[in-house]
């Protein structure tokens, strides 16, 4: 709290008077003989509580009123940021959010959230007598001194990007920061709370509590909170691309915020390679993924593109960029002996036209000197590899690989990656092993990019082996036995499903399920050849490497230079091509709840400010002399009422009996 | 008169009061007073029957012709009044508010129904007590031991606690006939004990009156600021703001005085409370009339 008038504080002086009158008067009192003591003694000894208590609350009433005349005549204004408990700073640290989601508009014509809130902390650092300003902006995570809060909004590390942030690592920056600072000192973190952000099951935010209690001086944590309403919005990413020959396969999704219940067309610009085209799409219900097919130049090599959608409440969650490489024939291995199961796997791995796959099949012994890093796929229908055989399959699933377990078909307990097969088993005469689970959300049976499941219900099963082992399943027998499960190494992974497409096994053969999930593993075993052309920001790939420069080749928006390293767009890095797109998780709505909060920042005596997202409230400081008027009214009511003398009269005189 | 607790103007306007006891008194002088002894006054008593050795002589013959039995006819006797006033000299009753002392208000009373008994012929005594002194004038009809009576009034000085309680006893235990107590006092003693004090001079059968004497601002007790308040008795002291605490202790006052008007009326004395700036001639006129009997009235 600040004081416009700070001299007539000098008044606060005034509250004392009632009391030193009070102390006077008790001292002015005169001596009197006086006979009917028994009486006095005993009315001195029962009033002693209560009518002690009250005149005390008359002489606080009076001193409070006096005093809080005082304060309201100062002229106080409180700053939502400094709360009641302000007073002089030394140091503001602030981390600024500027992930893509805080571009975002609380509502049609008004500044993103990141305008906002730097104005609102440049309007407060004025206020609190511009104290040392620090900023560690989540892009950079570096601090950095600004010489006036004036210039806050104009630099370019306050500016908008296309990056996510990482607050446990921003608190751990401001921690190591404040070793080096003295003086009272405070961190206020401005942000959107988008839950991905503050990442609260992140184990730093352990240390980094630790780092913040064990200054000399623990600051203060203030937390801007930027939540509330929105300016309608769309966004836009891309989950994934493929290059199919001469057509590239992009898995688009669009999520809406805010009122999603009525239909909405919406133009889509396809930009490649400098071509632009508009499609019409109908965006209805909160998502809509689909798969977008862009026809690629006859015999391009490489090229590169952006989706967008057209402006709205967040200008930097409108495109989507892609780049592509040279078309390669996504490979797969069979490693099954000759016989039905193994034909409806190559059918199943390389359909007869459907787009550039190739298959090949080798025998369980010679599968060592098959396996290579060009492969997108192992279709594993034998014996789980040992020795060579199994070191080989390893190191491919480690790469990157995809692998695909079915069963052996007799009983064998040899182990892979601690997995095994349990003996075959048959189903019950006249019965089948019926599919009744399965996760429509993730894994080979997952519902389709427009949300049409897997006709997962139609398989059937006289005979299935059952892989045993620590595994994530991910479809279920109707007895509750695991169909499919899946097991992480590294990069790869390692599925296995417990039956084979063999007539004297199941209908597995009849495409409902093992072309759609073949087909998906094949895909993302796939995609680790065409993925390095698309990278978040932030991430790894993104960075220059020693010897290379950054070269913008898209044509989207207006790119700011000096933030490129943070940007979305198409770059040259080298030699390299990279799409480079704000990382997905910035298109979530989820926001981190109160007791969320209370978790990560447990113990640092924080004060959340929830209306710093308020629009409509420019400052983050407040006149509020009125309140200390209406306090003065109250404290001189109340003394009022406790001065009224009592209603009932007490007469000394007993009443006359009626004898 | 030499002492300023006479008024003569007062006495003389009720000198034509008597001053009538209410039970009968038994005195060694006739005098205007009832008697419980039957004797051969001129006013009819009643008749009762004869019984062997009564005195022949008063046999009422008019009763035997009309009634064929023997009737004594009795009278009333009239005896002479002894009064006993015991004054209270405790320190209490030193003390004065705007006004006189309860003391002086004390003396007036005292000297006044003492100058009108002796003068309708009543003997007059007087008791002075404290926690170390007990004074006695004996009570005498004559004139001139008034003088004696009012000389030892008018020297009184109060000082230390009371000895009522001691004093009530004493009278009850030394006076062999029943008398007309006067007791002036404020009372500011435990009520148990004067209880028992007043049950013992009623049961030596004497009439009791009692005047409780207060100060108005002990009652009212109206005060602007803060005091110290200093016994009078044992000359403790106490700072009290007198508007905190004025409730309660009109509520404890109250008690109090309610419980000495009960144990008076335990005792069938005649209890007037009686506070210092009252006019004396319209309270005694009042307690006179009050006691005359219902046919006098």
């Amino acid at each position: 709290m600040l004081f416009l008038s700070p001299a007539l504080l000098w008044f606060l002086a005034a509250a004392s008077v009632p009391i030193v009158i009070h102390l006077i008067n008790r001292r002015r009192h005169k001596t009197i003989q006086w006979a009917a003591m028994q009486f006095l003694l005993r009315a001195s000894r029962e009033s002693r509580g209560k009518k002690k208590l009250r005149n005390l609350l008359i002489l606080t009433c009076r001193a409070l009123g006096i005093a809080a005349l005082a304060l309201a005549a100062a002229r106080p204004i409180v700053s939502g940021l400094m709360g009641w408990g302000g007073g002089s700073i030394d140091t503001v640290v602030l981390l600024l959010d500027r992930s893509a989601s805080m571009e975002v508009k609380p509502g049609d014509g008004l500044e993103s959230r990141r305008e906002i809130v730097v104005k609102k902390v440049r309007d407060a650092m004025a206020d609190l007598g511009s104290p040392r300003l620090v900023l560690i902006d989540s892009a950079s995570g570096k601090p950095q001194e600004i010489p006036s809060p004036d210039l806050l909004a104009e630099l370019s590390s306050s500016a908008a990007t296309d990056s996510a942030a990482d607050f446990p690592t921003l608190l751990t920056r401001a921690a190591e920061f404040l070793t080096e600072s003295s003086g009272r000192s405070e961190v206020w973190l401005a942000s959107d709370m988008q839950e991905s952000n503050w990442r609260p099951d992140d184990e730093r935010w352990a240390a980094a509590r630790a780092s913040l209690n064990s200054l000399p001086q623990r600051p203060a944590i203030r937390v801007l909170s930027m939540t509330g309403g929105t300016a309608a919005n769309s966004s836009i990413h891309l989950l994934g691309s493929r290059r199919s020959g001469d057509e590239l396969l992009l898995d688009v999704e669009i999520l809406r915020a805010g009122d999603s219940r009525l239909s909405q067309s919406t133009p889509l610009t396809t930009q490649l390679n400098g071509t632009r085209t508009t499609d019409s799409i109908t965006l209805s219900g909160q998502s809509l993924r689909f798969q977008k097919r862009v026809a690629l130049p006859a015999g391009s090599a490489s090229g590169h593109g952006w989706l967008s959608i057209p402006a709205d409440g967040n200008p930097r969650d409108n495109a989507a960029f892609f780049a592509y490489g040279p078309s390669r024939p996504a490979k797969s291995l069979i490693v099954a002996p000759a016989g039905e199961a193994a034909d409806y796997l190559a059918l199943a791995a390389a359909p007869p036209g459907l787009g550039n796959l190739n298959t090949q099949r080798v025998e369980p012994g010679a599968a060592a000197d098959a396996i290579n890093p060009e492969l997108a796929c192992v279709l594993w229908a034998a014996p789980f590899p040992n020795g060579s055989q199994a070191q080989a399959l390893q190191r491919f699933l480690n790469s990157g690989g995809q692998v695909v377990f079915f069963p052996p078909g007799n009983p064998d307990a040899t182990t892979f990656m601690d997995l095994k097969w349990s003996p075959p088993a048959d189903a019950p005469a006249g019965k089948f092993f019926i599919l009744t689970e399965w996760n429509h959300d993730d894994g080979p049976m997952r519902d389709g990019i427009d949300g049409t499941p897997v006709a997962g219900s139609k398989l059937k099963a006289i005979r299935r082996q059952v892989p045993q082992g620590d595994a994530t399943p991910l479809a279920k027998w109707e007895d509750g036995e695991p169909f499919i499960t899946r097991r992480i190494a590294d990069h790869g992974t390692a599925w296995f499903i417990g039956s084979l497409p063999d007539y004297t096994w199941s209908n597995l053969g009849d495409a409902d399920v093992l072309l759609p999930a073949i087909q998906r593993i094949i895909s993302t075993g796939a995609d680790r050849f065409d993925a390095s052309y698309i990278v978040s920001v932030g991430s790894e790939p993104s960075r220059l490497l020693a010897g290379e420069t950054r070269a913008r080749l898209d044509d989207y928006g207006t790119p700011d230079p000096a933030n490129a390293e943070f940007e979305s767009g198409v770059y040259r890095l080298g030699e390299r091509l990279l799409a480079v797109n704000r990382p997905p998780q910035e298109d979530t709505l989820e926001i981190l709840t109160r007791e969320t909060l209370d978790g990560v920042l447990d113990g640092t005596r924080y004060t959340l400010l929830d209306q710093a997202g308020q629009a409509d409230d420019p400052t983050l400081s407040r006149d509020v002399w009125r309140a200390f008027l209406v306090a003065v009214l109250f404290f001189l009511l109340s003394e009022a009422l406790l001065c009224l003398p009592k209603k009932t009269h007490v007469d000394a005189l007993p009443a006359k009996s009626p004898a | 008169m030499k002492y300023d607790f006479l008024d003569n103007d007062l006495l003389s306007r009720l000198g034509s009061l008597p001053i009538e006891a209410r039970v009968p008194m038994m005195g060694n002088v006739a005098g205007k007073h009832r008697s419980p002894h039957r004797g051969s006054s001129v006013e009819f008593a009643e008749y009762r029957k004869y019984v062997p050795g009564d005195d022949t002589r008063r046999l009422d013959w008019k009763a035997f012709a009309r009634s064929d039995r023997f009737y004594i006819k009795e009278f009333e006797a009239d005896t002479n009044l002894r009064a006993y006033f015991v004054v209270d000299a405790s320190g209490s009753m030193n003390f004065a508010g705007k006004g006189e002392s309860k003391i002086q208000y004390a003396r007036r009373i005292a000297a006044s129904l003492a100058y009108l008994l002796v003068n309708q012929g009543d003997a007059a005594g007087l008791s002075i007590c404290t926690d170390k002194l007990h004074l006695e004038v004996p009570p005498s009809r004559r004139a001139a031991h008034l003088e004696r009576f009012f000389s030892t009034l008018g020297k009184l000085e109060p000082s230390g606690e009371t000895g009522l309680i001691q004093a009530l006893h004493t009278i009850s235990e030394k006076i062999g006939q029943r008398a007309f107590v006067v007791i002036l006092s404020d009372f500011f003693t435990d009520l148990a004990p004067l209880g028992e004090a007043l049950q013992h001079l009623r049961y030596r059968k004497h009439d009791i009156s009692v005047f409780h004497l207060m100060d108005p601002l002990e009652i009212g007790f109206e005060f602007d600021r803060p005091h110290r308040f200093v016994d009078l008795e044992d000359g403790t002291s106490i700072v009290a703001e007198p508007n905190l605490i004025a409730d309660e202790y009109k509520t404890a006052l109250r008690d109090f005085l309610a419980g000495v008007r009960a144990k008076c009326h335990d005792a069938s004395a005649d209890y007037q409370l009686v506070t210092t700036d009252t006019p004396l001639e319209p309270l005694l006129r009042d307690f006179l009339t009050a006691r005359l009997p219902k046919s006098k009235h």
